[in-house]
Order: C-alpha cells, then sequence, then structure tokens
C-alpha cells in the first residue's frame, strides 16, 4: 500500500484531519495565546514582543504558510469525510443519539466553519490593517498595543463577536485534542477518562484566555 | 409476577424494492415476562389470522443472544436502550401499559432494507472474508502448553472476539462506521500470537474493504460503544488505528 493509498483509506483521512489539527495547535494556536496574554502587562511588553516576532519574519512567514498548507488539508479532508458520513447515516426516521455523544463532539463542524469565519475577520481585523507607529526605548515600531485597544474600545458588538467565537474555539478543541489521540492509537476510554478531562480542560481554557484579551481592551 | 399489557406498535413496513413507511398496529395482551420477539410473534400471529397482508419480517435465530442475528431499532435506539441486551433479550417487562413503540430497521447505506425490519448485513462478512480468520490448516488441537499466551492478552482477545456481528455499532454510529466491528475482529488476532504472521495484511484489507462497502468513516464519537450487545471497547478502534498505522509504516511486508 503506497502513502497516497494509505491517505485515502478512512483511517489514513483521520490521521490527516487530526495531523493538521494538531500542527495547528501546536505551532499556532498555543505560542499565539502565549504572545496575546503578553497584552494584559502592558504597551511596553506587547509592541517589544511584536518587534522582536517582526525581526524573525523568515520565520513567521514560513509557519504561515505551513497554517495556509494545514487550514486546507484540514478543511478540504473534513468536508470530504463529513459528506461521505452524511451519505453513510441517511434516512434515520426515528434514531436518537445517546447521552455519551457529547455537544461538541456534535458540533465538529459548525464550530469548525465559525472558526473559519473568525480567521478571516481576524486576519482583516489586525494583520491586513495599517498600525500606526510608536518609540520603545529609541527604536520606532508598530503600535500594536494602541491597535488592539481602538479595536474593541467603544465596540460592544465587536466585542461579542470576538468572545462569542471563542465558544466555537472551545468546542472545537475540547473534541479534536481527545479524538486526534484516539486516532493515533492512543486508548481514550468512554468513562472517567482524564485525557477527555484534559480536552476540555485544555480547549476551555484557551478559549478563555483569548477572550479575556478584547474584553480587557474594551473595559480598560 | 406477570401481567399482560396492551401496545400500540408503529412498525416499518417496506417491501423489496419498494419504498416503505410506518404502519400502526396494537398488541394486546402481551405478557410481561416475554420478549420482544415473542412479542412480535403475537402480533404477527394476528395478523396472519386476519389474513390481510403478510406478517413482519425480522430477523432472529438463536433467541439467547449470541447469534447476532436480531436487532431493529426500538424507539429510536438499537436493541432498544439497554446495556448489553440483544433484541431477542429485551423483555417486555420495561414496557409500559399504553406505550407506543415505534419500531425500525438498521439505518446505514452499508445495510440496504430487504424487507420490514431486515437488513442486508452482508457487508460485515465481506469485511470478515478479506483477513478475519487465520489461515491454517489446524488439524486436531494443539496441546494447550505449546504457545504460552499471557493471561491479559488471553481475555482481552475474548473480549475482542465477543462481538456477534450484529451490526448495531453500525445503526448507532452517526456516521454510519464499522469501525467497532472491523476493531474487534483486527484486535482478536492481533493479540494472539496466532494472528500475528498475518497481521499487517489484514488490517489493511480489512479498513480498505470496509471503506469500499461505503461504511462511513469515524469520529470517536462512541456511540458504537454504547450500541454494542456485547461490551465491546473503544480499546479495540485505538488497536485498530495502531494496528493500521505500524501495518503502514512496515511497508512492503
Amino acid at each position: 500500500m503506497s502513502i497516497k493509498t494509505t491517505l485515502m483509506t478512512s483511517i489514513g483521512q483521520k490521521l490527516l484531519v487530526a495531523t493538521s489539527g494538531l500542527v495547528m495547535f501546536l505551532l499556532f494556536l498555543v505560542p499565539h495565546m502565549g504572545g496575546n496574554v503578553l497584552f494584559l502587562f502592558g504597551p511596553d511588553l506587547f509592541n517589544s514582543y511584536a518587534h522582536h516576532l517582526h525581526q524573525l519574519v523568515p520565520v513567521v512567514i514560513g509557519i504561515e504558510l505551513l497554517m495556509l498548507a494545514s487550514i486546507s488539508v484540514h478543511m478540504a479532508t473534513a468536508v470530504r469525510l463529513v459528506l461521505k458520513n452524511r451519505q453513510a447515516a441517511d434516512h434515520r426516521l426515528s434514531q436518537k443519539s445517546s447521552a455519551e455523544r457529547s455537544l461538541a463532539a456534535k458540533l465538529m463542524p459548525v464550530s469548525g466553519v465559525m472558526i473559519f469565519i473568525f480567521i478571516i475577520k481576524h486576519l482583516l481585523d489586525f494583520k491586513f490593517y495599517e498600525k500606526a507607529k510608536t518609540t520603545l526605548h529609541g527604536i520606532e515600531t508598530y503600535d500594536v498595543y494602541a491597535m488592539v485597544l481602538s479595536r474593541f474600545q467603544s465596540d460592544p458588538i465587536h466585542l461579542l463577536f470576538y468572545v462569542g467565537f471563542m465558544i466555537a474555539v472551545g468546542l472545537h478543541l475540547s473534541h479534536a485534542l481527545q479524538s486526534a489521540l484516539q486516532t493515533y492509537g492512543l486508548y481514550v476510554p468512554r468513562e472517567g477518562s482524564k485525557i477527555k478531562l484534559a480536552s476540555a480542560v485544555i480547549g476551555w481554557g484557551m478559549a478563555a484566555t483569548f477572550a479575556i484579551i478584547p474584553v480587557v481592551a474594551f473595559i480598560k | 409476577m406477570s401481567e399482560k399489557i396492551n401496545l400500540t406498535l408503529k412498525v416499518w413496513r417496506q417491501k423489496r424494492g419498494e419504498a416503505g413507511g410506518f404502519k400502526t398496529y396494537e398488541a394486546k395482551g402481551i405478557d410481561t415476562d416475554a420478549s420482544f420477539l415473542e412479542m412480535l410473534d403475537v402480533v404477527n400471529d394476528e395478523i396472519t389470522l386476519k389474513g390481510e397482508e403478510e406478517p413482519i419480517a425480522f430477523e432472529h435465530d438463536c433467541r439467547e443472544g449470541i447469534c447476532g442475528c436480531c436487532g431493529s431499532l426500538v424507539n429510536g435506539k438499537t436493541h432498544g436502550s439497554h446495556e448489553r441486551t440483544t433484541l431477542c433479550q429485551l423483555h417486555m417487562r420495561h414496557f409500559k401499559d399504553g406505550e407506543t413503540i415505534v419500531i425500525e430497521p438498521f439505518r446505514a447505506k452499508a445495510f440496504p432494507v430487504i424487507k420490514d425490519l431486515i437488513v442486508d448485513r452482508s457487508g460485515l462478512d465481506q469485511i470478515i472474508a478479506e483477513g478475519g480468520y487465520v489461515s491454517v490448516k489446524t488439524g486436531n488441537a494443539p496441546e494447550a502448553s505449546t504457545t504460552p499466551i499471557k493471561k491479559e492478552l488471553a481475555e482481552a482477545a475474548m473480549d475482542a472476539a465477543e462481538c456477534i456481528g450484529c451490526g448495531a455499532c453500525v445503526a448507532a454510529c452517526p456516521n454510519g462506521a464499522a469501525m467497532l466491528f472491523t476493531a474487534a475482529k483486527v484486535s482478536q488476532y492481533a493479540l494472539l500470537p496466532q494472528g500475528h504472521p498475518e497481521r499487517t495484511q489484514r488490517v489493511k484489507n480489512m479498513v480498505a474493504k470496509m471503506d469500499e462497502l461505503g461504511f462511513g468513516n469515524c469520529s470517536n464519537e462512541y456511540e458504537c460503544a454504547v450500541a454494542c450487545p456485547k461490551g465491546i471497547d473503544v480499546k479495540n478502534i485505538a488497536r485498530l488505528n495502531r494496528e493500521f498505522i505500524k501495518a503502514t509504516l512496515s511497508q512492503g511486508k
């Protein structure tokens, strides 16, 4: 069986979704959260972080390309699987799901699409946006702190959009992490699973951490 | 003490090649000690005596929960909603007098309805035919201690081998996937030394067959394990995934 045939099997496709998802989680979401948290410590630290990140442009572009590839694989494969699964289980009239099937699991496609919409909006808000300059320790740099402040202050709808979409992130991650591990062959038990618990705690914890930044920016 | 109850049944009726629909029947004077299939027998007796239509077709064989023939959705749940219970072992004492029961065949693209509550589950046999066996002529049973096997492994293999192939996992899976079934069949050999020589080919071929037949893809929602009348655990699905990854990494074997 060639690698290509393997990746086209059901388990291969799931491994693709799991791997592309984990790549985005580990190389993008975790560092992004780490950087965002610095916002809570004031303009100097946050602007200095942005300045240093800016000096690593080749690495940043490399990661960005990797993210573009990952999200393409992740979405294309997931859409294909969801459509196939719908077909494989159609015409169910009286059928009910059990309590085992979590809301997070049920809503994976919905939360996935919501995250995609959020990413586009987020990029338009902060990446492709004219930034003001400031001076930090005698060096001229972008004032990203002021940018974040200006985007959320006196705009409660924008704030609600950001906080609301973080619910999708929490839902998606809480099922995604445990599901990816089970797909890799690490047994995630049905009941009393520490992995399931960790998956929910990490997922919702990260979503909450991300959501704090716009809230703080709004009330400042 | 048993008592008699009256029920209203909404049963899926479908002839070969035609579209089906629900039809309502009254099940009167049902003994609460009767099994679900015996209740259907009583209803079928009445239908036959009336002579207006054919009795309700449902699959059954041993009626003691080990053959894997029976199975329908009862009120939206595979085999009814009792833990580790096949439809034939579901008893009428779990139902209340005057209750309406909806009975529908197992639903999956890979399980086309043949008639009424009978679906074609031969896809599962086709998956078995791809390697759910050990291709060695064994002759007489060998002396038991020739191949020592750890107790834990023997027990795990026996747990996997409990699968009766009823198809409830497929019907309960939101994706119509046959992962739990295939995982159980792959596991029972992967755990024992007798299954090792063919393990690479076995997992690849069985997964390929499963995909080819139009079963869905697992999304780790574990509905299958809830539905399984034999308590097959999702541990086996993790093992199937491991076996598959290992088989892919050991190319050319």
